[in-house]
C-alpha cells in the first residue's frame, strides 16, 4: 500500500480528500501541525506528497523546496491558484505534477497512479489482481489460473475500474464517465458492446458469471 | 478659420475706427482742409491698423490650423495639449493653460476610476480563489457520499463553477495582455480536456462525440482556448434536445490558418438572431425559448478571441444545428512548429 501524505489546511478537504484516497486504497496520513511539517512529513517516509501551497507558517513552494534539498519523494502540488507562473514556479522547485482546485478527482486519482507507477517501476501499480484473476496494465492481458487473453483498450479500461471498485455497483455512467476521463468517447452502445465481448473473453479463460448486472443499477464484479 | 469670421469677429473694432474718422472727416471738411490731406490722413491712420489685422489673421490661422492637424492625427485626442506648440499671443496662452488644467485633472479622474476597477479586479481574482476551496470541499464530500441527492448536487455545483470561471475571465477580459502565456497547443489535446470536463453532460444526454479528425498545433494561451472551447461546447450540450444528439470537432489546415470547427446537431439558431449572438447579454429566441442565458459567454469569447487574435465565426439553421468556427492564423509566430 502505498502512502500519501497530505499537507492541506482546510480541514475539510483534508479530512474528505483522506477518506477518498483511503477508500482507494492509499494509507493516508493528514498532519494538522504545520509547525515542523518538513521533519514530521520527511519522518513519515511517504512514497506521495499532496501539498497545498496556502499554508500557516511556510508556503508550499518553501515545503517543496526544502524536501526536495533531502528527498526524491514524488510531490503533487495541489492549489486553487490558477495561474501559469504558479506551475511554473512549483515545476522549477521540483515538484512533480501540478493541479488545480477544484480538481475532478478521478482525474487527480489518475495523476497519482501515473506518478507512483513511474517511480515505483512495474512490480506495483501495473498489476491489478481480483481473486485468482490478475490484469496486466503494461501490455494489456488478463491471466486466470495460467491462461492468458489479450484485452483492447476499451476492455481493459472498464475491467480496470470493475476491480478497483470491487464489491461495489458501478453505474453505467460512472463507468462511461470513467472511460471518457481516460480518452475514450465511448456511446451507451458501445459499452454494452464491449462489456459482452470481455464476459466472453472472461467466460474463455474460464472465469464464469465474472461480471454481473444489476437491472438499473450497473455492474458489478462481487 | 476664415478671414470673413476673423474681421467678424474684430467688427467693434473695425467699426469704432470708421465712425472716428468719419467724424474727424467731417470736421476737417467743415474747416475746408483738401482732399489730399483728408486721403492722406486716412492712409496714415487705416494702413497700420490693416496690417496689424493680416498679420495677426495670419499668425492664428498658422496655429490653429496647426493644432486641429495635430488632433487629427491623433490616436488619443486628449494628448493635444502635450503634443501642441504653446501659443505666443495672450489669449491663447491663458486658453493653453486652463486646456492643460483641465486635462491634468481629468487624468487624475480618469486614473481614479483606473484604480477602483483594478482594485475590483483583484477582489474579484482573489474571491474566485477562496470560493474554489468550498468547493472543493463540497465535491469531494458528494465524491465520499454518492447517492442521488449528491449527483443532482453535483451537476449543480458543476454550474456554479462554469458562473465562477465566467466571472474570472470576465474581469480578465479587460486587460488580457497581463494574464496570458503563449505556448505549444496541441489541439487534440485542447479538445479532450475540454470534453472531459463536460464528460458528465454528454453521458446523461447520450450525446456522442466525434474528434477524431482534429490534429494540429497551435500558439496561443491554453488556459484561455479551453474556456472558449468550454462555452462553446457548453452551448451545444444545452441546445440539442433529440435523442441522437453528435457533436463533431475538427480541423482544417488552409494556406494561412488552422480552423477549428465545433458542429452540433441542436436546435439551432434564428436567422434573425444569427447577426447578434456575440453582443452582450442578447438572448435571442432560444434564451427566451429555453432560459438559461446569460448573454454572457459568447460575447465573452468573442472578446477573448479578438484579445487572442483569433477569428470567431458561427453559422446556424434552425432546427438543424450549429456550427462555430475557431480561426487561428498562421502567422511567423504559429508557423515555427
Amino acid at each position: 500500500m502505498s502512502k500519501i501524505i497530505l499537507i492541506e489546511d482546510t480541514e475539510t478537504i483534508r479530512e474528505e480528500l483522506k477518506t477518498f484516497l483511503t477508500r482507494y486504497g492509499y494509507d493516508v496520513v493528514a498532519p494538522t501541525d504545520f509547525d515542523n511539517i518538513i521533519n514530521e512529513t520527511l519522518g513519515e517516509e511517504p512514497d506521495l506528497i499532496l501539498l497545498d501551497i496556502n499554508l500557516p507558517v511556510f508556503d508550499g513552494y518553501y515545503i517543496c523546496r526544502e524536501i526536495r534539498k533531502v528527498s526524491d519523494v514524488p510531490i503533487v502540488v495541489v492549489t486553487s491558484r490558477d495561474n501559469e507562473m504558479d506551475e511554473l514556479m512549483s515545476m522549477n522547485l521540483g515538484a512533480d505534477d501540478f493541479i488545480t482546485k477544484p480538481y475532478n478527482t478521478q482525474i487527480l486519482l489518475a495523476r497519482i497512479e501515473s506518478i507512483l507507477r513511474r517511480v515505483q517501476g512495474s512490480n506495483n501499480g501495473e498489476i491489478l489482481a481480483y481473486n485468482d484473476l490478475k490484469v496486466n496494465l503494461s501490455n494489456g492481458s488478463l491471466t486466470f489460473k495460467g491462461m492468458t487473453v489479450e484485452l483492447t483498450k476499451n476492455e481493459l479500461k472498464i475491467l480496470s475500474c470493475l476491480i478497483k471498485n470491487k464489491g461495489k455497483i458501478v453505474s453505467r455512467d460512472d463507468l462511461m464517465d470513467f472511460m471518457w476521463n481516460s480518452d475514450i468517447f465511448v456511446d451507451d452502445n458501445n459499452l454494452s458492446v464491449n462489456v459482452t465481448r470481455l464476459r466472453k473473453k472472461l467466460d474463455g479463460v474460464g472465469m464464469k458469471e465474472s461480471i454481473e448486472t444489476r437491472r438499473g443499477l450497473g455492474y458489478i464484479l462481487p | 478659420m476664415s478671414i470673413k469670421d476673423y474681421l467678424k469677429d474684430r467688427t467693434l473694432f473695425l467699426l469704432v475706427n470708421f465712425i472716428l474718422f468719419i467724424v474727424i472727416c467731417g470736421i476737417m471738411l467743415l474747416v475746408n482742409i483738401s482732399h489730399n490731406i483728408i486721403f492722406l490722413i486716412f492712409c496714415i491712420w487705416f494702413f497700420p491698423v490693416f496690417s496689424y489685422i493680416i498679420v495677426e489673421f495670419i499668425k492664428q490661422r498658422n496655429f490653429y490650423s496647426e493644432s486641429n492637424n495635430i488632433m487629427e492625427s491623433l490616436d488619443q485626442k486628449y494628448l493635444l495639449t502635450e503634443i501642441m506648440k504653446e501659443p505666443d499671443f495672450i489669449e491663447g496662452k491663458v486658453f493653453y493653460d486652463l486646456l492643460k488644467q483641465a486635462n491634468k485633472d481629468m487624468h487624475e479622474h480618469v486614473k481614479k476610476y483606473r484604480d477602483m476597477q483594478s482594485e475590483y479586479r483583484e477582489y474579484i481574482e482573489t474571491w474566485v480563489h477562496e470560493i474554489k476551496t468550498p468547493i472543493s470541499s463540497t465535491r469531494l464530500i458528494i465524491e465520499n457520499n454518492q447517492n442521488d441527492t449528491t449527483r443532482n448536487i453535483h451537476h449543480e455545483i458543476k454550474k456554479i463553477e462554469e458562473y465562477i470561471e465566467q466571472v474570472l475571465y470576465y474581469s480578465r477580459s479587460n486587460n488580457v495582455s497581463k494574464d496570458y502565456i503563449i505556448k505549444e497547443v496541441p489541439l487534440a489535446t485542447l479538445v479532450k480536456n475540454v470534453i472531459k470536463k463536460n464528460s458528465r453532460d454528454f453521458i446523461s444526454k447520450s450525446i456522442s462525440v466525434d474528434i477524431e479528425t482534429v490534429e494540429g498545433t497551435v500558439y496561443s494561451d491554453v488556459k484561455w482556448l479551453e474556456f472558449i472551447l468550454n462555452q462553446i461546447i457548453g452551448n451545444s450540450i444545452k441546445y440539442i434536445r433529440e435523442s441522437n444528439g453528435n457533436v463533431k470537432v475538427s480541423t482544417t489546415r488552409n494556406e494561412n490558418n488552422i480552423v477549428l470547427m465545433i458542429e452540433d446537431n441542436g436546435i439551432g439558431i434564428a436567422e434573425k438572431d444569427l447577426n447578434r449572438v456575440f453582443e452582450k447579454g442578447f438572448t435571442g429566441e432560444n434564451g427566451r425559448k429555453y432560459g438559461r442565458s446569460t448573454g454572457i459567454g459568447l460575447y465573452l469569447c468573442r472578446k477573448l478571441a479578438e484579445q487572442l487574435g483569433l477569428g470567431l465565426a458561427l453559422t446556424s439553421k434552425p432546427g438543424e444545428g450549429t456550427k462555430v468556427s475557431i480561426i487561428f492564423p498562421l502567422g511567423s509566430v504559429n508557423l515555427l512548429g
